[in-house]
């Protein structure tokens, strides 16, 4: 049932049916084969191919058997590296079934954990090494600490390439029968940024709308799922009417359950739409960086925002 | 030797307390329902009256009261020695009890080990009502007591209140004190009738009198009043330690800060106090991560001399200040999302990504036509189910 969605559909289950990340599954391929891998980090933007590859790489190595020698945990979601050490251990206690003498533990968003908490992993993961594998999967590699990154073998996942995506499009086109024009397939790409989740879903969500997809439908379906008002809440501050931008940011964030990240991608990619001079637009656009970068170093999200909305206040006085 | 005005004209029944009315009722309901609640607490700020109440009401119940204060020595032990047998038995010749615990923010981790537990056991098993007094009862180590006891705020004393009270007292020592120098006691004191009385007698016990002979308590500075001076006077010499005497955090206040900047502020002057509010934010982070405590300072002076020059001139008028409303809202929305973020955790581990990602992702729900298989394979509850065929 799970399988109507079609991420999880059409997720590749061997390693022939990896599209993108030649390179990377070429040489993870042979490292499998040999029935013995190292400690796995997989670094890149999302919905590039890292989670799939760690599912493949366990049910090829384990057969059926897949389920009960693999462990996902998200590092974003379990809270405190206890919960994390707690289950590790509890999994790396048990022997692994079949001919494969260790278990795999995926770690997904370890980027997420703090400093101290990857300290602690770092043990962790030296304790259990002749039980478990770890393959741990992050954005930036540069957030993870170096003890780690020299205990695992790096792989960098790059965004999906034109054709790629492409290739991935067509083999859903063909299944579900669903008609993509050209300028419709256009479309997909750019709403997609590369991220091929997002793609699926965006597919997903037009094909339930209509079987015949173009641009047109595509973007009607994309201006539900993106980040509504943001270019109304930044009219607000250009106009001056500080109050009523703050409140619309606010109901943003809240309502649509958005963290001060894909606000301010939204806000950096809107201030280009504004009716204001070319000059001022990249003015606000540094401002935009400034605020993302103290975001970034672990400010108050929505502190920040408002700051940023004072910005833009004051550049449409000067306007 | 010579009572002081606060022992000698602490008040014996309730119609010499003032300004409490309404307290004083709800102290009398509940010792009309005693046992249904054993214990009750006061809290209110130094001063208010909390202790004179106590003794009040036990000169109206023509009661014997048995005290503990902040000066006991209040660990376990000492606590079972003193007030354990007297609380179980009934009074000798039938007179009522009461037993008065004064001053509970005292009991302190260490010195009083065991103490708040045993007082919890206590309250169980008294037989004459608890009277307990406390400054501040939010602080997480009496959440189990509050669970245990009535509560009753006492407020501060109003400013009228507290005149009318210094004048009376005048009257009866017979004592002529000029009407200028009660007021200045008066608000000097802020409600602190205790302050106010220490302070008459100073005055009284002088040849001659004057508002300025003394010196104005460092007292609990209310936000409201850091606020106005911050955002309606330039850069003064109180500027800088605006926060050091108000009963908030730097974290509280920045929320109240971000608030009500709007209000005061407009166009560049908005721009330089958020500037100045961000970066102050950021010292704050700095301080979380790095735990280098350093920051501080210039988090303060930011959110101090930082907002308040953002300003050229200093402003006139009266703003109501807005008390912070983000966290409530932020609590709102959660409950309004509870059920797509319980969706969220339960889809999350089905399609290999985080709980935030599901969330974000869960629109796509929408194309599965299903939702009442979709909902047994992912053990959904009814109302879930429910929740996504509308969504």
């Amino acid at each position: 049932m799970v399988n109507e969605i079609w991420t999880e559909k059409f997720r590749p289950k061997k390693f022939e049916e990896m599209i993108g990340q030649d390179e990377i599954v070429k040489r993870v391929k042979s490292l499998v084969l040999s029935l013995n891998i190292p400690h796995l980090m997989f670094s890149g933007p999302a919905g590039t191919g890292k989670s799939s590859l760690a599912l493949v790489i366990v049910k090829e190595m384990y057969g059926d058997l897949w389920k009960d020698n693999y462990l996902e945990l998200n590092a974003s979601d379990e809270r405190g590296i206890d919960v994390v050490r707690q289950k590790v251990k509890d999994f790396a206690r048990t022997k692994s079934l079949g001919e494969v003498p260790f278990k795999v533990i995926f770690l997904d968003e370890a980027d997420a954990l703090t400093r101290e908490a990857q300290q602690a992993l770092r043990r962790t993961m030296e304790n259990f090494t002749n039980t478990c594998r770890f393959i741990l999967s992050c954005n930036y590699s540069s957030k993870i600490i170096d003890p780690i990154q020299s205990r695992c073998a790096m792989f960098r996942f790059k965004l999906l390439e034109k054709k790629d995506m492409e290739k991935i499009i067509k083999r859903i086109a063909e299944t579900e029968k669903l008609e993509i024009s050209e300028d419709g397939f256009q479309a997909l790409y750019e709403a997609s940024e590369g991220d091929c989740r997002k793609a699926i879903n965006l597919i997903q969500s037009t094909a339930a709308v209509s079987q015949i997809i173009n641009k047109d439908i595509v973007n009607v379906v994309t201006s539900h799922t993106k980040p509504g008002d943001i270019k109304l809440t930044l009219e607000y501050a250009l106009s001056g009417d500080f109050q009523s931008a703050r409140q619309k940011l606010l109901e943003i964030m809240l309502e649509q359950g958005l963290s001060g990240n894909d606000i301010i991608k939204s806000i950096q990619k809107e201030v280009w739409n504004l009716q204001i001079e070319p000059e001022l637009k990249v003015k606000l656009t540094e401002r935009t960086g400034e605020i993302e970068f103290r975001m970034v170093e672990g400010s108050d999200e929505f502190i920040q925002l408002e700051a940023l909305l004072a910005s833009f206040v004051l550049a449409g006085q000067g306007k | 030797m010579k009572k002081t005005l606060c022992e000698k004209y602490r008040a014996n029944c309730f119609i010499d307390i003032k300004g409490q009315d309404l307290a004083i009722d709800k102290i009398k309901n509940f010792i009309k329902n005693f046992p249904a609640k054993k214990a009750l607490i006061m809290h209110g700020p130094p001063g208010s009256g909390k202790t004179s109440i106590a003794y009040a009401l036990a000169s109206e119940l023509n009661a014997e009261i048995l005290e503990l204060n902040a000066s006991d020595f209040r660990n376990k032990e000492h606590l079972e020695r003193s007030i354990k047998p007297a609380s179980e038995q009934e009074s000798l010749f039938k007179k009522a009890k009461l037993i008065l615990i004064d001053e509970v923010d005292g009991i302190a981790g260490n010195e009083d080990r065991g103490g708040m537990q045993e007082l919890l056991t206590l309250i169980d098993n008294t037989s004459h009502p608890m009277i307990i007094t406390a400054n501040d009862i939010w602080d997480r180590k009496f959440s189990s007591l509050i669970k245990k006891c009535e509560l009753i705020e006492i407020k501060e004393l109003n400013y009228v209140t507290v005149v009318k009270m210094l004048h009376d007292i005048c009257l009866k020592e017979k004592k002529e004190v000029n009407s200028n120098v009660l007021s200045a006691i008066a608000v000097k004191a802020r409600g602190d009738i205790r302050a106010a009385l220490n302070d008459l007698q100073t005055v009284l016990e002088q040849k001659e009198l004057s508002a300025e002979m003394f010196a104005e308590r460092d007292k609990e500075n209310s936000i409201f009043n850091a606020l106005r001076n911050v955002f309606k006077s330039t850069f003064n010499e109180s500027t800088l330690g605006m926060y050091d005497s108000v009963n908030l955090n730097l974290d509280e206040i920045m929320l109240w800060l971000e608030e009500n900047i709007p209000l005061e502020y407009k166009g560049e002057e908005l721009f330089k106090a958020y500037e100045a509010l961000s970066l102050a934010d950021v010292f704050r982070g700095r301080i979380h991560r790095q735990q280098h405590w350093r920051f501080l300072a210039y988090q303060n002076i930011l959110l101090s001399a930082g907002i308040s020059a953002a300003k050229k001139q200093a402003k006139t008028g009266f703003t109501s200040y807005k008390k912070p409303t983000r966290i409530l809202k932020i609590w709102l929305a959660n409950q309004k999302n509870a059920k797509k973020k319980s969706i969220a955790a339960k889809l999350a581990p089905k399609l290999h990504i985080g709980k935030k990602q599901a969330f974000k992702d869960l629109y796509v729900l929408r194309a599965v036509k299903d939702k009442d298989e979709l909902g047994k394979e992912l053990r959904l509850e009814n109302e879930e189910i429910d929740y996504l065929k509308n969504f």
